[in-house]
């Protein structure tokens, strides 16, 4: 069996606009790919389509083998395919343990007579999922603001939040768009040393980020888009000394 | 949280309003009515509050509840404790297809099209010839049991408003519960957790008729006699008004707001103002409390240490949402 996500050739049109034209990428288990680009390079709109929530106009893309175009995105989330989103969407009165929490969809397994009833084996699940649910934010830093409604966080913790949800379904793919964005530097190192940690334990990680950094810092092979289209690829050191790259990206990013 | 208590809440004050009333007829016809009201109420909370569903079939399930007990109890001799379940499943099977076909409709054609589902009861029932009793209903609906009296039907009453909480606080507090919110608040979300949303949704569609069911179940019984009028729309728009008035998002705000809403009915003078006086009473809730009488239940606020601590200079509230 092919083992990763490979996405061939993929290209995504809204109306008018090629938003991705072409596309290729591979993700292993283990692997931590960067995927980075300007803005409106196309980033969100590849993790979109591998995710379900766009169907691309041509290529294929395939899951563990699987071809995963087409299929509910919900079904892609329980075959172990997770995904941050660039604005977090989140319910602003909700407690950041609550919010964690609704990541362990995919483990549920209660009854709906078995939630009406609190029957013995829901309680121990919902007891299951909230010690997970701390070591997640043990693992992130989010115990002190367990309480907090996402409302009242700083947007840096909001995306940990998500990131954090996200690792609840304990996914085989895990898809992180732009999640260092408003983070401080100190919570930059958490999310490095979790997302190293997830990809130890099996976990395929595709990172899109706007800048280098954390990027150059995670991962071996990274993508650059520009204008929907790979403008180069290959590990870190080659990407970062590669002449084109520092003309068209940094050139104009200034990092 | 405090929801974990709504059904012990509910059992105390409605033991409590049941000495205090003693045998007073009229009271315990209000309360009867309240604890009814209370159940089409709840069945309103938890479509439209809790999964976002705007609903005016209620009174249409609550319809089928009605009928389909009174049908089996005074046409056929059966007794009331066996057509309970069916008061309640069918309603919910009726509307499980229902759902399916409608939930990916967008909120407002939701509800148009359950106002035209209702509307094609109320037609069916007034046409249903022998059966239903047509225009003019059904009567010599036998009562629980011989012995019943109004106290006794309004205990039942109010227990099967304990359990129906019971059931409906126990739900909200798990898995599925934080499920049916997520898709209220932000379907896409609720996706990304791995939540078939119009699975859900039918799934809670459901629930609700079979709360409506429960209510018609009750309400044939007390009455003995039934109409294709009885839960018409304005019924299923009132039960609407008092779970939002209560706080439809809350637990226990479609009680409250029955509750409230039915004392005022109770001394409002005359028939022509009632509607005046539901809309007055709306527009103060939206303006006064926009979660309803009972919305500042919903996560109480954490203590001022914790505060301080959390909230740092660059907190973006308001900012988060997308
Ligand atoms: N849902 C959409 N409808 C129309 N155009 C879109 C949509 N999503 C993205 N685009 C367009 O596709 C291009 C790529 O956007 P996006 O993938 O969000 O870029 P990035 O994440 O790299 O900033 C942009 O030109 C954007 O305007
Ligand atoms: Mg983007």
């Amino acid at each position: 069996m092919n083992r990763g996500i490979v996405v061939s050739s993929v290209t995504v049109r809204f109306g008018g606009v090629t938003a991705l034209s072409d596309v290729s990428l591979n993700v292993q288990p283990r692997d931590i790919v960067g995927v980075i680009g300007p803005n409106g390079s196309g980033k969100s709109t590849l993790f979109n389509a591998v995710s379900g929530l766009v169907r691309p106009a041509s290529g294929e893309i395939r899951i563990d083998g699987q071809d995963a175009v087409g299929v509910p995105p919900e079904t892609l989330v329980r075959q172990g395919l997770a995904r941050t989103f660039q604005t977090p969407r989140v319910d602003p009165v909700l407690p950041v343990e609550a919010a964690i929490l609704c990541g362990f969809q995919t483990k549920a397994r209660q009854s709906l007579l078995g939630a009406m009833l609190h029957l013995p084996g829901q309680r121990r699940e919902e007891a299951q999922m909230r010690a997970s649910c701390r070591a997640i934010m043990e693992r992130l830093g989010l115990i002190e603001v367990a309480d907090v409604p996402l409302g009242e966080l700083p947007m840096g913790q909001v995306r940990l939040v998500d990131v954090a949800r996200a690792m609840a379904s304990e996914p085989r793919y895990l898809l992180l768009d732009e999640p260092a964005a408003g983070l401080s530097l100190l919570e930059q190192r958490r999310l490095a040393a979790a997302i190293r940690l997830l990809a130890a334990d099996g976990v395929g990680v595709l990172l899109v980020e706007h800048n280098f950094g954390l990027v150059g810092e995670l991962c071996r092979h990274v993508t650059v888009l520009d204008r929907g289209k790979v403008l180069l690829e290959g590990d870190v050191a080659t990407v970062r000394s590669n002449p084109v790259f520092l003309q068209t990206y940094l050139g104009s990013h200034a990092a | 949280m405090i929801e974990k208590w709504s059904a012990l809440i509910v059992l105390v004050l409605a033991v409590l309003a049941a000495i205090g009333m003693g045998s007073n007829a009229a009271w315990l016809g209000t309360s009867t009515l309240i604890a009814i009201y209370s159940l089409l109420a709840l069945s309103v909370g938890i479509t439209y509050g809790q999964a976002g569903i705007l609903s005016v079939a209620q009174g249409a399930f609550a319809s089928m509840g009605a009928y389909a007990t009174g049908i089996l109890t005074a046409r056929y001799g059966i007794s009331p404790f066996l057509t309970l379940p069916v008061s309640v499943l069918l309603p919910a099977l009726v509307a499980l297809p229902l759902a399916r076909l409608v939930s990916p409709l967008s909120p407002l054609v939701l509800a148009i099209a359950t106002l035209m589902f209702a509307t094609i009861v109320e037609i069916l029932l007034r046409g249903g010839g022998d059966l239903t009793g047509g225009y003019i209903g059904l009567s010599g609906i036998p009562p629980l049991f011989d012995a019943q009296t109004p106290v006794t039907f309004n205990l039942i009453a109010w227990f099967a408003v304990v359990v129906v909480v019971f059931l409906y606080a126990n739900l909200m507090n798990s898995a599925w519960g934080r499920a049916i919110n997520t898709v209220r608040h932000d379907p896409m979300r609720a996706v990304a957790d791995g939540t078939n949303v119009t699975r859900l949704q039918s799934l809670v569609f459901t629930l609700g008729a079979g709360m409506a069911g429960l209510a018609g179940w009750l309400y044939a019984h007390q009455l003995s006699f039934i109409s294709p009028d009885l839960f018409g729309i304005p019924v299923s728009i009132n039960a609407i008004l008092m779970a939002v008035v209560g706080g439809a998002g809350v637990i226990l705000g479609p009680v409250a707001g029955a509750v409230v809403l039915s004392f005022f009915y109770e001394f409002l003078p005359g028939q022509e103002s009632r509607g005046m006086f539901y809309g007055a009473a709306l527009i103060l809730t939206l303006v006064v409390a926009p979660s309803g009488l009972l919305g500042f239940t919903r996560f109480r606020r954490r203590s001022p240490a914790v505060r301080r601590g959390a909230v740092s200079a660059g907190a973006v509230p308001g900012k988060v949402a997308s």
